[in-house]
């Protein structure tokens, strides 16, 4: 038994030490396809090697997105990971399972194994200490969830009851509508969003998986939304708020949301002593999974936020430019 | 002149953005890992405003403090190596235990006492050998190399305001979210946007400008066009055709070749090897549409002779 797991050792750092000398691509150009589709990006594996047993070491490359610290140090890996080649297993949950199962194992041991009158505290000291390694094996993959260079969850799972809808308000200028349309779908898109909604001053755009109420009918679908807005008070939002791990504050977010993520569309106004913020609107995005939005994400959706800042002000920075 | 000259885009002397990169967001924290907002879970009842212009601030439910995602990020060699300790120790410990108290060493499950022992030994090794896959895994940390050459911000003047208002977002998104610290734009033959650090001509220590006709014979650009995809160089020393964008600075880390359509190019240095991740590749051919279906309302613009 242990051989399995000392051969599985030796080989992942004979590996790990080759992997660790190339960094390069073995492809100098990287020509990314046109249809983009909704793969996931991550992770390419490429089998290297089979072993005698289970197991199968496979050889991935991934470029990740970064936490950006102050130094701005970008994240690159050569990936190695221990895999049973099962697709949709998640291995890195394995020692999450180990310690469940280990754990009852101890237990069971304890209670109907062995003697009651005869159990030494040696034996005791063994248990506690084997409990305590199941209790930290189990938080293990909790742990990895935040070290840099874990790999998002991309899988998007659709809310039960969710309808996909499109809905958009009629009475703006066109070139805001295409603006709304096309943030709206790269948001979808690259990004693990399910549902999402732009509301500019007056617009809005709503698209993706929303639960929205069976009895109202199609064209005051449109109210009970801005309604529903109106509710939560986010118009006078000044910060980026993200919510990793939340349940559903507001009636408006689907059901099954994990996680959201508000980013307020503000530009500055220069009043006559200081210059303040000003909202001019909110872009919200709900996904059905935690942690959903890393650093490098919420980087890009300010940026497709800024987008329907007020106009005017743009105007104003381009004519100074000239 | 004919078709082919470039548009001399005006240099610009002043500008209301800073001279260095353009200042980071700060009136907008946002939420991040290393600095979370401290602000407890507020149970004040909703504020519900319908009013645009209100000076009210946002009195609704705002996210808790991640403490263990926090610590977890900054002290990332730490927790990466912590199974290992655990595990050997505990693998210790329990030989330790089982010399101690009298019990041979030997590995069957006959007894309870070596049947607890063997789990936990199993429950170690687990540990030892994620901590050694934390440690394969670790990123390895490239820096940054500032741009060698002059500033600049220049863009063509006959442009109507929504598309320069469109270059200008695209500029600040890339600077903002990726390693982006000189883009051009090349379209209909001619550069409309010439922003960030270029390389500074060796009299006047002002950025070069770009030789358009020289650039579009060159081997890079036929090749993004014809492929009508984006061609990411992603260590630009490696690759002979680096002579081809004299503009960029010689320090210039990585390059994206993002074409526009049929009629342009958008050239995005990087100060980073690699600094461009998937995430930022996908982003970039989202907004070369974006910019292409922009730019393709663009009247024919009269050429400066």
């Amino acid at each position: 038994m242990y051989a399995f797991f000392f051969q599985i050792c030796s080989n992942s750092i004979k590996i790990g030490l080759r992997m660790s000398g190339t960094a390069l691509s073995p492809f100098p150009l990287i020509p990314f396809p046109a249809d983009i589709g909704n793969k996931s990006y991550p992770l390419t594996k490429y089998p290297t090697r089979k072993l005698k047993s289970l197991a199968k070491i496979s050889c991935s490359r991934s470029d990740n997105s970064s936490r950006s610290t102050s130094q701005q140090q970008q994240l690159n890996l050569s990936v190695l990971r221990f895999t049973f080649g099962i697709p949709g297993l998640d291995e890195s949950y394995l020692p999450r399972w180990i310690g469940y199962a280990f754990g009852s194992l101890l237990l069971l041991n304890h209670f109907v194994g062995s003697d009651f009158s005869a159990i030494t505290p040696a034996q005791l000291r063994t248990e506690v200490l084997g409990l305590s390694l199941a209790a930290f094996s189990i938080v293990l993959p909790y742990l990895g969830k935040f070290l840099k260079g874990a790999t998002p969850n991309n899988e998007k799972s659709i809310p039960e009851g969710a309808v996909p809808i499109f809905l958009m308000s009629q009475n703006i200028p066109d070139i805001l509508k295409e603006d709304l349309a096309w943030g709206t779908y790269v948001l979808l898109r690259n990004t693990n969003t399910i549902s999402v909604l732009i509301f500019i001053q007056v617009a809005l755009c709503v698209r993706g998986y929303w639960n929205t109420r069976k009895d109202i009918p199609k064209d005051q679908v449109h109210d009970w939304f801005e309604k529903e807005i109106n509710k939560t008070g986010l118009f006078d939002l000044r910060e980026t708020l993200y919510f990793p791990q939340a349940e559903e504050l507001w009636e408006i977010l689907p059901r099954g949301t994990r996680s959201f993520l508000i980013q307020p569309v503000l530009h500055t106004q220069d009043s006559c002593s200081d210059k303040t913020e000003m909202s001019d609107g909110f872009v919200l995005l709900a996904s059905s999974s935690t942690y959903a939005y890393s650093s490098k994400d919420r980087a890009w959706i300010r940026a497709v936020a800024n987008k329907f800042r007020d106009p005017r002000n743009v105007r104003l920075m381009s004519a100074l430019l000239r | 002149m004919g078709a082919g000259t470039l548009i001399r885009p005006t240099p610009l002397k002043s500008s209301p953005l800073s001279q260095q990169r353009p200042p980071p967001r700060t009136p907008t924290p946002g939420y991040h890992s290393s600095n979370s907002i401290s602000i407890p879970r507020s149970s004040t009842p909703v504020k519900a405003s319908s009013s645009l212009n209100s000076q009210g601030d946002y009195g609704g439910p705002k996210p808790k403090r991640e403490c263990v995602a926090d610590w977890v990020s900054q002290n990332d060699d730490v927790v990466r190596s912590l199974p290992i300790y655990v595990g050997g120790l505990s693998l210790l410990a329990v030989l330790v235990n089982r010399t101690i108290s009298g019990i041979a060493p030997v590995a069957d499950a006959s007894s309870s006492q070596s049947r607890a022992d063997l789990l936990t030994l199993g429950l170690a090794v687990t540990n030892i050998l994620n901590g050694l896959v934390w440690l394969s895994i670790r990123p390895k940390s490239v820096s940054a190399v500032n741009p060698e050459g002059a500033e600049c911000q220049s863009i063509c003047p006959l442009l109507p305001d929504f598309i320069s208002s469109e270059l200008l977002w695209v500029w600040e998104s890339l600077s903002d979210a990726t390693c982006c610290r000189s883009l051009i734009i090349v379209y209909d033959k001619r550069v409309i946007l010439q922003i960030g650090f270029a390389t500074a001509s060796s009299n006047t220590h002002d950025a070069v400008v770009v030789d358009v006709d020289k650039l579009m014979k060159g081997s890079l650009y036929q090749g993004a066009l014809k492929s009508k995809s984006q061609s990411y160089l992603a260590n630009l020393s490696l690759y002979p055709a680096k002579s081809e964008l004299p503009f960029l600075p010689p320090n210039t880390q990585a390059v994206i070749l993002q074409p526009l359509g049929d009629k342009g190019l958008a050239i995005i240095g990087g100060d980073m090897i690699r600094g461009f991740t998937t995430s930022d590749q996908a982003w970039i051919t989202l907004v070369g549409e974006k910019l292409d279906a922009t730019l393709a309302k663009m009247n024919n613009i009269p050429v400066n002779a």
